[in-house]
């Protein structure tokens, strides 16, 4: 190549980002009314929280929530699918309005995303085989421990389990692959996922060992959009009260959650 | 929304970016040595062995180059570990380029070969060569600087195609960043950077490729001209 041809396609990249760099728009609750439907990011490979039935349809309790959300804005839903770690840039790139994928409030995140108060809790764990003998985080010193790249349990296991060697899959569905086929015994991940991971090899069962933290799942937004975050925090708060999200939940994971715990929470 | 560029996480993972660079050369150089020595025994077995190997050899480069890496990688690392076999993410990484790198060498090695005119072939009977002596001096050496630039561009292509093994948890360069991504939550500016450490590898690469053939073939380091 070139030097010509180099330094010419160096100034196209650069064009490039000065495009991106442009000022997009005011107001996505405006925008969302104007075009009639709401881009929701969610992820379909967390069952129960999003997944496809056997029709190959979209289902979970993330994804009826987002039908719930913009039956009530009155609007469309186009469900955006992404994965864990492409959930935040999404939204920073405009190819979504809202996340509702097991988005954890973290203090990370909240530097770059606002939250809404939360629609549910959810519990980390260590898990492992039903024969292992893991009851505290020393017990993972030396032990491959399987995460998903950039969840809160990757972050959280980095810390707390320093001498734990990490093994990072980029999604759910990798990750119980791993477990499945024995290139792991330990994983750290939500526990509503246990039952789908130890289904896929009955010969390997999970069990919980260890309780990480509870994070609390929130609608995740563009920061600056203060219009966005009243419509959206009213709504959860509306339906965490009369119960539909209670419901939504208790179909997909067989618990209930306690709305009056979110809401304190939430402030 | 106006983007603004910060590349401050830079000062405190920089590290994170060289290991990762790292690892993809390991990986790579590995798989690429190895690769080319499984193609170039294929593409002789291709070209001189009886029906029945050159059969197989059909087959093997067949299945590699007609199915996506990335579904080879996950039968090495998945499947060999489901049947008791359990190969590191590292080990998975490099068994699987090789065996991909080999199919593509293989073919491309078979074009050399077959570029030596019958008359080499027969100069070297003449001469009382015997049949290795005129593969490794009439034939190999020959072919392989017909295809260089071909040959080059392949092990390229394979320190690129190095990022998927990021899937199966390899702690690559292009893993590195999505982690530093996931951490930092500056996408664009992780993966421009990662953009630029590949387009440097490549650079790098293409100038050993170009050395390595100016010590393996004579014409070009005294003429300066290829074949």
């Amino acid at each position: 190549m070139k030097i010509g041809t180099v330094l010419r396609s160096l100034l196209g990249v650069a064009f490039a980002a000065v495009l991106f760099a442009l000022p997009a728009q005011a107001d996505t609750l405006d925008d969302i009314k104007k075009a009639g439907k709401v881009r929701i990011a969610i992820d379909l490979a967390i069952p129960p929280f999003g997944m496809t039935d056997d029709k190959m349809q979209p289902t979970g309790s993330d994804v009826d929530l987002a039908r719930l959300l913009a039956k009530d804005l009155g609007v469309e839903l186009e469900i955006v699918t992404t994965t864990g770690p492409t959930r935040i840039p999404f939204l920073q790139t405009n190819k979504a309005d809202l996340v509702v994928s097991t988005l954890s409030i973290t203090p990370e995140r909240a530097k770059v995303v606002d939250f809404s108060v939360p629609y549910a809790d959810h519990p980390s764990v260590v898990a492992g085989m039903k024969s292992g003998t893991i009851k505290q985080m020393s017990d993972l010193d030396g032990k491959k421990v399987a995460v998903v790249r950039g969840t809160t349990q990757d972050t959280d296991l980095t810390r707390q389990a320093k001498g734990a060697q990490l093994v990072r899959y980029e999604d759910d569905a990798t990750m119980a692959l791993a477990f499945a086929s024995g290139q792991v015994d330990v994983l750290a991940t939500a526990r509503s996922l246990l039952p789908a991971i130890s289904k896929k090899n009955p010969a390997r069962t999970l069990e919980s060992k260890i309780t990480m933290q509870t994070n609390y799942l929130a609608i995740g937004m563009r920061k600056g959009e203060p219009r966005l975050l009243d419509w959206v925090n009213n709504w959860v708060r509306t339906n965490l009260q009369n119960g539909k999200l209670v419901a939504i939940y208790k179909t997909y994971h067989g618990v209930d959650i306690d709305p009056a715990m979110l809401l304190k929470a939430g402030g | 929304m106006s983007y603004k560029f910060d590349f401050e996480f830079l000062a405190e993972r920089w590290p994170d970016f060289v290991a990762g660079a790292w690892l993809t050369i390991q990986l790579t150089v590995a798989s690429i040595a190895l690769g080319f020595l499984v193609g170039t025994v294929c593409a002789l077995a291709r070209v001189y062995g009886g029906p029945v190997l050159r059969r197989i050899v059909g087959v093997y480069v067949e299945a590699i180059r007609n199915t996506p890496l990335l579904i080879q990688i996950f039968i090495v690392y998945f499947g060999l570990s489901s049947l008791g076999l359990k190969l590191s993410a590292e080990v998975s990484a490099i068994v699987a380029l090789t065996v991909n790198m080999g199919a593509y060498t293989t073919e491309i090695m078979r074009a050399g070969i077959q570029s030596i005119q019958r008359t080499q072939l027969e100069a070297a009977d003449c001469l009382g060569l015997t049949r290795l002596q005129t593969i490794l001096h009439v034939v190999l050496l020959p072919a392989m600087e017909r295809v260089y630039p071909a040959l080059s561009s392949q092990f390229v292509l394979l320190m690129l195609a190095s990022s998927i093994t990021s899937q199966i948890s390899a702690e690559e360069l292009t893993a590195t960043a999505n982690l530093v991504q996931s951490d930092t939550y500056r996408s664009f500016e992780v993966y421009v950077i990662v953009a630029v450490v590949y387009l440097a590898l490549s650079a790098l690469y293409r100038f050993a490729l170009w050395a390595i053939g100016l010590v393996l073939f004579e014409r070009r380091r005294k003429l300066g001209t290829p074949l």
